[in-house]
């Protein structure tokens, strides 16, 4: 990705970067946040974010990619706390059934979803759901623990023993 | 670790400086965050390619190094005592830490906590127990100075506790539910303190802000309703502390 060009003022790379990254950023954003307009008002932050600080990228602390995908995810969160409360977000969604491929309108099947969803399953069901619902959902580690059922130390340790199990069967090198 | 708020990512992060083990294996881990990401893309609506070219044509790029923008106003600080700023050791994890310190890396790279950033954001109004305790610091120091845009605010700082207290009056009221967020920007990085609460009589706060660092300024910009984990909106305000 050539986010060094982008932190020039180099319109083109952007316009590259932009076709690489929004369906990700996108689709993140759309399965936290949900609402279809909110969605696409935070993609349009996000990406305005990689513009504006395309400088602060540090290749030292990992790819661009994964760099972008945190800048999306957390506002996406952000969104989503900023705009509802607490309660109403409990009410919001039936607890387990959050399954990994809920967003119904993706267009392919790619290597990558495979993967992913492959990868999750390998996962014990306790640490599968910690991760969709601290990932995917914005819960907190209590809001996890108590729509789950188990202390919020056994979320913590899981979803970190889920998330090292995802990343050798993902094959990411550490 | 239970609640990883802004200022202690980052020092998390800075603590990392030290450890290369502990910034593989947080980078490794990242990394596997990302393709959760990835794995769900969909193709965005057609048009906002449009509108995020346009939008980035009008946006100012940021460069390398967080710098704060120029002060509004030079300020003049009334000390009663001057103390020097304690020096802080860089702690460096151990390998044996690395394990321990996974579960914060899970909050760092999920953005996992026990309070969002938010919910910390709407404690906006100290409490006096705590005002009080800054005021009467025995290093308290206390500057006023004027906000660009139209208001003054006046704040007491007290060193040793690392805290401040912030009030304002007279602030030029904001469109469109926009509201004022009071930032610390230091070397560390941006750490949002709060939104500041509704004014009552022309005047707002108090609001504490903790966890001083040395290098940090104080800023105040204008955001979104509901406020931004990032400064985006124009400063107003930038105190040297």
């Amino acid at each position: 990705m050539r986010l060094r060009l982008v932190a020039r003022g180099d319109a083109d790379a952007f316009d590259a970067v932009y076709d690489q990254v929004a369906p990700a950023v996108f689709g993140i954003v759309r399965r936290v946040v949900r609402d279809p307009a909110q969605s696409e008002e935070v993609t349009q932050e996000v990406l305005l974010e990689v513009w504006r600080n395309a400088a602060k990228y540090d290749p030292g602390r990992g790819s661009a990619t994964a760099w972008v995908m945190m800048l999306a995810h957390r506002r996406a969160i952000d969104r989503v706390r900023s705009v509802q409360k607490e309660s109403e977000r409990e009410r919001r969604t039936a607890v387990a059934d959050i399954p990994f491929d809920e967003v119904a309108e993706a267009v392919e099947s790619s290597l990558e979803r495979e993967r992913v969803r492959r990868c999750l399953r390998s996962l014990t069901e306790l640490q599968r759901e910690s991760v969709t619902l601290a990932y995917y959902g914005g819960y907190t580690y209590s809001q996890v623990a108590s729509l789950l059922g188990v202390p919020a130390g056994t979320i913590k340790t899981r979803m970190r023993d889920a998330l090292v199990r995802l990343r050798d069967c993902l094959g990411v090198a550490s | 670790m239970d609640a990883i708020s802004a200022p202690d990512r980052a020092r998390f992060e800075r603590h990392l400086a030290g450890c290369a083990e502990c910034a593989r294996e947080i980078a490794s881990l990242r990394e596997a965050t990302a393709r959760l990401a990835t794995a769900t893309a969909v193709p965005p609506p057609p048009g906002l390619k449009e509108r995020v070219m346009a939008a980035a044509a009008a946006t100012r790029q940021r460069p390398p190094a967080a710098e704060p923008e120029a002060p509004a106003r030079s300020w003049r600080a009334r000390t009663w005592r001057t103390r020097t700023w304690p020096r802080r050791g860089r702690l460096a994890l151990v390998a044996g830490a690395v394990a321990t310190a996974a579960v914060a890396v899970v909050a760092v790279v999920f953005g996992v906590s026990n309070g969002s950033m938010h919910d910390q954001l709407s404690q906006a109004q100290a409490s006096s127990q705590q005002v009080a305790a800054v005021l009467t610091a025995r290093d308290a120091t206390m500057m006023t100075g004027a906000v660009k845009g139209g208001g003054t605010v006046t704040i007491v700082m007290s060193h040793a506790r690392r805290e401040l207290v912030f009030t304002a009056a007279d602030l030029r009221a904001l469109p469109d539910a926009r509201g004022y967020e009071l930032w610390l920007i230091g070397p560390a990085g941006d750490r949002a303190v709060s939104m500041l609460p509704p004014v009552r009589h022309g005047m707002t706060g108090p609001v504490i802000a903790a966890g001083l660092r040395p290098g940090d300024h104080l800023a105040l910009t204008a955001e979104p309703p509901g406020g931004a984990s990032r400064p985006t909106g124009p400063m107003v305000l930038d105190v040297v502390l």
